[in-house]
């Protein structure tokens, strides 16, 4: 008993012996490691800020009201906003979300309940392939498919675009969001009578919507900031304005529908775009204003996150109580 | 078997939205809106060569060139002010891109820069190219001086002729003190430098290229690499060239290499204050790239269309000819063009935008040059030839 204690003495003060012999050393290596790791992520937060700190740079001296009330006017005038863009981005993503929402939604619900049948297995492995495709290809299909058959680009085309190019994310985020209600509450649901179709809307639904609209926040967000696909699709157009269509239409007496169809149906412009078009054009003024379309597409994508965010905080309070 | 069954109903619903969005609703609308516009034109108005339409309610979509896309979206701007009936919108997305969709038939007009190959004639059935405006395309250099220019002397404008030109981009002429560019350049002779000439061209395809490369080929038979919106630069072999993507590119990489030249288009040169070289020309004059040169230019070609009115007019033989100039196109359907209010609208569009003295000052104020009226008047008989559903669009 006596000699057992001893040897783990012993066996203690032999570790406690070589462990203040590697204390020092021990000490610099955490160090100097730690401060390595704080370098390396302060450099890596060096591109970052430097970006959003230049664009304001850049762009707030060329922000005013009429950048956001007024179309561009031709070169060599002063003034003149991108209206028409801000306008178009937002019809653009509208019309993505419409297009993207239900089947996306739907479509997870299946890959959820059934992931290991053949259909749920496609579903998720073309959803990964579609979320690795690039996304000009995506602007070339929707030209192929919806541009030439139509016989001019669109707004409406740009959308489908743009839906097509947000279906993966929704589709994904949704099914992590729907593996994640506990079983109990769907089995909860089924054993009280309910049909699986119920289920699927009343229990699991709003149990996953948090995560649901964050991701389709997300799809909205990258959505807003593509260029590519719209190339083929909604072309731009410098002469935008709802505003005028709306006014015009009533004066013509057109119905809702028509009003819609003149708002869709015809080539709009987006931030993205107009920022792409302008940063390559030989006129310095053009240029300087392009800066100034990266700081207002910068603050919409960043809107739509914050938005995000706040209205999942807020959900979870009220469902908290 | 009812838990599978439910599932692919899912599906199925989630398709059948998927091709509602698609297929439905841009079917329908369009059809209604465009039969109720011309039925109120024919009601209202069955004569009138200018029927009253509410503001706003045609739409023009064109797309192409980037050359002429200041001008274009001056003269589309100012045009809705003449006529608020149309609404016009011109997209520089190049003339590749441009020729593309006109022969898809997706814009109602393409701007371009080249010309339209065979096969793009044949699959795009009815096209016909009219020359809007020209442009030229000047040498911009920047070369340090071989010692300081004293304090009253200011530097005289680089001087090239046709041959020297050439003899730069074939690397036949290497240095800028090249017994060749000293002779043209008596009053420049002390300050030239024994330096390596760096020669810029276009990376991208390019109309630009394609004029720069159709005059080298006309200025002598030295030129063998031919005249294309892309070609392989015997500079590059030399190992002297050097690419820039665009004008903005070109220039970019002349400003920024000491005792470099390039090529870039002029309106491009004149609104970014880039100095550009003089050329002796054909007859032996020394020419300043200007609205004028470039109409003497387009005077010497005007008997040259082909009877798809295009024209090559590089190298022209008048005394105030500059040498490097080349047109800039708007591509129309001449017969499958289906509503003929727009036809009409935009086929009068044109004609205002050549003849209207706002318009064409504009343009030359932009550095472009309007057609001379020898020119102009072949562009409007071609205008007239111009048909929809079979009826002639103007009267």
């Amino acid at each position: 008993m006596t000699a057992t204690t001893a040897t783990s003495t012993r066996f203690q003060q032999l570790i406690a012996e070589q462990q203040a012999s590697l204390t020092p050393r021990r000490k610099i290596v955490n160090a100097v490691m730690l401060s390595l790791t704080g370098l390396m992520t302060l450099l890596a937060l060096i591109p970052l800020f430097w970006i959003v700190g230049y664009v304001i740079y850049k762009g707030g001296q060329q922000l005013n009201l009429d950048f956001f009330t007024q179309l561009p006017r031709p070169l060599g005038m002063d003034g003149g906003g991108v209206l028409h863009a801000i306008q178009g981005t937002v019809v653009i993503t509208l019309l993505a979300a419409v297009f993207a929402t239900p089947p996306g939604v739907l479509a997870a619900f299946y890959a959820a309940r059934f992931p290991n049948t053949p259909l749920g297995v496609a579903l998720r492995f073309s959803t990964d392939v579609l979320s690795g495709v690039p996304s000009i290809v995506i602007g070339l299909f929707a030209y192929a498919l919806i541009v030439k058959p139509m016989g001019h680009y669109s707004g409406l085309a740009g959308g489908i675009a743009m839906a097509i190019l947000m279906l993966p994310t929704i589709i994904r985020t949704t099914e992590e969001m729907l593996k994640l209600v506990p079983h109990a509450l769907r089995e909860g649901s089924l054993a009280l009578g309910a049909p699986e179709w119920k289920t699927s809307i009343i229990v699991l639904f709003p149990a996953a919507l948090n995560g649901v609209i964050t991701g389709f926040l997300l799809a909205i967000a990258r959505a807003a900031g593509e260029t590519a696909p719209l190339l083929f699709t909604a072309l731009g157009n410098e002469r935008y304005d709802i505003g005028t269509i709306v006014r015009n239409g009533v004066a013509q007496n057109q119905s809702f529908l028509q009003i819609l169809e003149r708002i869709v149906d015809q080539p709009v412009d987006s931030l993205p775009l107009t920022l792409w078009k302008y940063a390559q054009q030989p006129y310095p003024e053009r240029v300087e204003q392009s800066w100034a379309v990266a700081l207002v597409l910068m603050i919409f994508v960043l809107l739509i996150n914050v938005l995000a965010r706040l209205w999942v905080e807020a959900r979870k309070r009220r469902l908290q109580g | 078997m009812t838990r599978v069954v439910r599932p692919v109903f899912f599906v199925l619903v989630a398709l059948s939205f998927l091709l509602a969005a698609c297929g439905g609703t841009p079917a329908t609308p369009v059809t209604v809106v465009e039969t109720q516009v011309v039925e109120k034109v024919v009601t209202a108005t069955p004569d009138a060569s200018m029927p009253e339409l509410p503001a706003g309610s045609v739409q023009i979509n064109g797309a192409g060139a980037t050359f002429p896309l200041p001008v274009y979206t001056e003269w589309t701007y100012a045009y809705s002010y003449v006529d608020p009936a149309v609404v016009i919108n011109y997209q520089g997305i190049g003339s590749g891109g441009g020729k593309k969709a006109i022969v898809d038939g997706t814009v109602d007009f393409a701007g371009s820069d080249s010309l339209l190959k065979d096969e793009e004639y044949t699959s795009g059935k009815d096209l016909q190219m009219y020359p809007m405006l020209a442009g030229a395309v000047v040498v911009i250099y920047n070369f340090t001086p071989a010692k300081e220019y004293p304090a009253d002397f200011k530097a005289p404008k680089l001087i090239l002729d046709r041959q020297t030109l050439v003899d730069i981009y074939n690397a036949k002429v290497t240095k800028w003190n090249d017994p060749a560019i000293v002779a043209l350049n008596p009053d420049l002779a002390d300050y030239l430098p024994a330096e390596t000439i760096t020669a810029v061209h276009r990376s991208d395809g390019s109309g630009t290229t394609e004029i720069f490369t159709k005059a080298l080929t006309a200025f002598s038979a030295d030129w063998t690499a031919g005249g294309a919106s892309s070609i392989e630069w015997p500079v590059d072999k030399a190992g002297n060239g050097v690419g820039g993507k665009g004008n903005a590119g070109v220039a970019a990489s002349v400003i920024n290499t000491p005792n470099s030249l390039g090529y870039v288009e002029l309106s491009y040169a004149v609104s970014n204050n880039l100095a550009f070289a003089d050329l002796i020309n054909k007859a032996g004059q020394k020419v300043t790239a200007n609205a004028d040169s470039v109409a003497s230019a387009m005077n010497d070609f005007s008997g040259a269309f082909s009877d798809k009115l295009t024209a090559t007019i590089v190298d022209g033989e008048g005394a105030g000819s500059y040498p490097i100039v080349g047109y800039t196109y708007i591509i129309l359907h001449t017969t499958s063009m289906t509503d003929c209010v727009k036809a009409e609208k935009l086929l009068q569009f044109l004609q205002w935008a050549l003849t209207d003295p706002s318009a064409t000052s504009r343009a030359g104020a932009l550095g472009y040059s309007v057609l001379p009226d020898a020119v102009r008047e072949q562009v409007f008989a071609k205008f007239g030839e111009v048909t929809c559903n079979g009826a002639p669009v103007l009267k």
